[in-house]
Order: C-alpha cells, then sequence, then structure tokens
C-alpha cells in the first residue's frame, strides 16, 4: 500500500497496524486450546497468552518476540529470552497489556 | 537503507535460522516439549533435531479421590524429524533469563 | 522441498513414524511425496508407553499379544501402509542416515531461496 498518509497516527487496515506495532510491547493470545488436554482439564477454560517485545512478524502472522513471558490462565508459567511463534496458533495480537490481568 | 546483515532478525524465520546448530526449546501441540540442537528446518517449521529431549505432560484423575496427578513422561531419541504444523514455540534456550 | 530430498535420500533405512494419535510404526522407509507422505515396508507396532520392549514384535504375532494390543489390530494387519503426512508428528532417524554437515547447508540455501 503506498497510498498511506503520511504522519498519519490512525491505522487504517489490519496490515497498517500489523506495521505500525514493530518494537512495541504486545499481548499475543493464541487459540490452541482445544489440544492443551491436561491444562483444560485442571482449569475449565484455558488461555495460553505470550507478553513480550515484537520484534518483527510476517504475513503467516508468525511472531518474533523478545522478553516473553508466558501465561497460562493469567498465571506466569515462563519466560523466554527470544521466541517465535508459529502464526497458525495466532488468536490475536494486542497492543494493551489489559488483557493479562483479566486472563483475557 | 538498512544493510541486510546489521539488524539480524528482520523477519520471524530469522529467529529460527539463527538458532542454527544450536540447542532450541520447542512447545509443541498436545502438551509435548522439546529440546535438542537444530540441524534442518524449513519454512513450515518442520525440523530435524540431535540429541533431543521430549517431555511429555500427562494428568490421570484418581477414580476414589478425583485428584488430578500430573505427570511428566521423559524419553531422549538420538535424532529426530518433527513435522512443523504441531509446532506453536521456539527459543534458543540458552538466552532464556 | 528440502525434508522431501532428505527423505528420499532416507530410502531404503528403517525408521520409527510416530503418529498424532500417539501410535508409533517402525519400518523401512519406501517411498516419500512432496507432501511428505510415506510409505512403510515390514512394519510393526511399537508402542513406548506400555511395550518398550516389545520393539521387535512382528505384525504376525498380534493374535499373541494382550487384548489391550489388539487395539492396534488396524495398523497390523498389513505389513506395508501408506502414511498421509499430515497425521504424522514425528520420525525418529537412523544416526548413519543424519549427515549434519549437509544439512546445514542444505538449510541455509533453503532459508535463502525461502
Amino acid at each position: 500500500m503506498s497510498g498511506v498518509e503520511k504522519g498519519s497516527t490512525t491505522t487504517k487496515t489490519p496490515a497498517d497496524f500489523l506495521k505500525s506495532i514493530r518494537g512495541r510491547p504486545v499481548v499475543v493470545k493464541l487459540n490452541s486450546g482445544v489440544d492443551y488436554r491436561v491444562l483444560k482439564k485442571q482449569c475449565g477454560a484455558f488461555c495460553l497468552i505470550f507478553a513480550g517485545i515484537l520484534a518483527c512478524l510476517d504475513g503467516y502472522m508468525n511472531i518474533a518476540m523478545e522478553q516473553t513471558e508466558e501465561y497460562v490462565n493469567g498465571q506466569l508459567k515462563n519466560k523466554y529470552g527470544d521466541a517465535f511463534i508459529r502464526g497458525n496458533n495466532v488468536l490475536y495480537i494486542s497492543t494493551s497489556k489489559r488483557t493479562l490481568a483479566e486472563g483475557a | 537503507m538498512a544493510t541486510e546483515e546489521e539488524s539480524a532478525v528482520k523477519e520471524p524465520l530469522d529467529l529460527i535460522r539463527l538458532s542454527l546448530d544450536e540447542r532450541i526449546y520447542v512447545k509443541l501441540r498436545s502438551d509435548r516439549e522439546l529440546r535438542g540442537k537444530l540441524h534442518a528446518y524449513d519454512q513450515h517449521l518442520n525440523m530435524i533435531l540431535g540429541d533431543v529431549e521430549e517431555v511429555v505432560t500427562t494428568v490421570e484423575i484418581d477414580d476414589e479421590t478425583y485428584e488430578e496427578i500430573v505427570r511428566t513422561t521423559k524419553r531422549t531419541v538420538p535424532f529426530l524429524f518433527v513435522r512443523g504444523d504441531g509446532v506453536i514455540l521456539v527459543s534458543p534456550p540458552l538466552r532464556t533469563a | 522441498m528440502l525434508f522431501f530430498s532428505y527423505f528420499k535420500d532416507l530410502v531404503g533405512r528403517e525408521v520409527t513414524v510416530e503418529l498424532k494419535n500417539d501410535l508409533a510404526i517402525r519400518g523401512i522407509l519406501h517411498s516419500v511425496d512432496q507432501y511428505l507422505n510415506i510409505k512403510l515396508e515390514n512394519t510393526r507396532v511399537v508402542d513406548q508407553d506400555k511395550y518398550p520392549h516389545m520393539i521387535t514384535i512382528s505384525i504376525f504375532d498380534w493374535e499373541s499379544v494382550d487384548t489391550s494390543f489388539k487395539i492396534l489390530q488396524f495398523g497390523l494387519s498389513v505389513r506395508n501402509c501408506f502414511i498421509r503426512g499430515s497425521v504424522v508428528r514425528y520420525v525418529q532417524l537412523p544416526p548413519e542416515g543424519v549427515d549434519i554437515e549437509l544439512l546445514h547447508d542444505a538449510t541455509r540455501r533453503e532459508a535463502r531461496g525461502g
């Protein structure tokens, strides 16, 4: 898209949004709950979230993140210096950190 | 113009490229985790790992108390091809803080 | 193409294919295609959870093993089998079939091309 206005602060398309969030803290929620048999049984519902600095992403929504924290049902379970997340697992990418406390 | 080499990670797969011949951590679907040396990969995240340790987490429910018993099963495999569609996350473990 | 080529070179060697339904089948790699569909010959089932010692059970011996094993009858009833690539979780590779330098080179080439 070459027609993006210069200096525009409002993102207009999903692609523009994705371009604008590089290097920002993000929250990535995965949709792969169905395959987490163990934790799903434990908690009833299941929610897997990664929070960290978005290094970059590609057209498949593969994501490279830094200083990544893994939250399972709102609880911190793991930390990774660098992390690659395979795009097919991504439910959403958010720039808000508020969803973490709520367990999304 | 940014030079090609200066920013090491320009796209997510660069993170995997830089991990070639390094021990990595792989989180898979169905409660599986692998640690092994990355010998090959492609754009689907199909991989060949060496000196692999697999950890499988299972939960059993006690028939009488209905208590949930979480168990982890470990095994090692010398060389393993991993189909990419099961991959959730890949991380170089040594850089894990 | 990297893994298609790799598995083509592996034809004739014995591998263990682990499926997403936890079934593990050991056999001689007969052929492979671009989807990584796999054809195995001289197959036998390996149940690593319960029968780590039964790795050598022949497919024709299944009547002699206990009932929990008979559930694997479908997998055992054929000496050769075709496995759809998408149901594969792992393939355990024979160490002599892994040339690490070759894999590194092929991977770097693939990364540049892709």
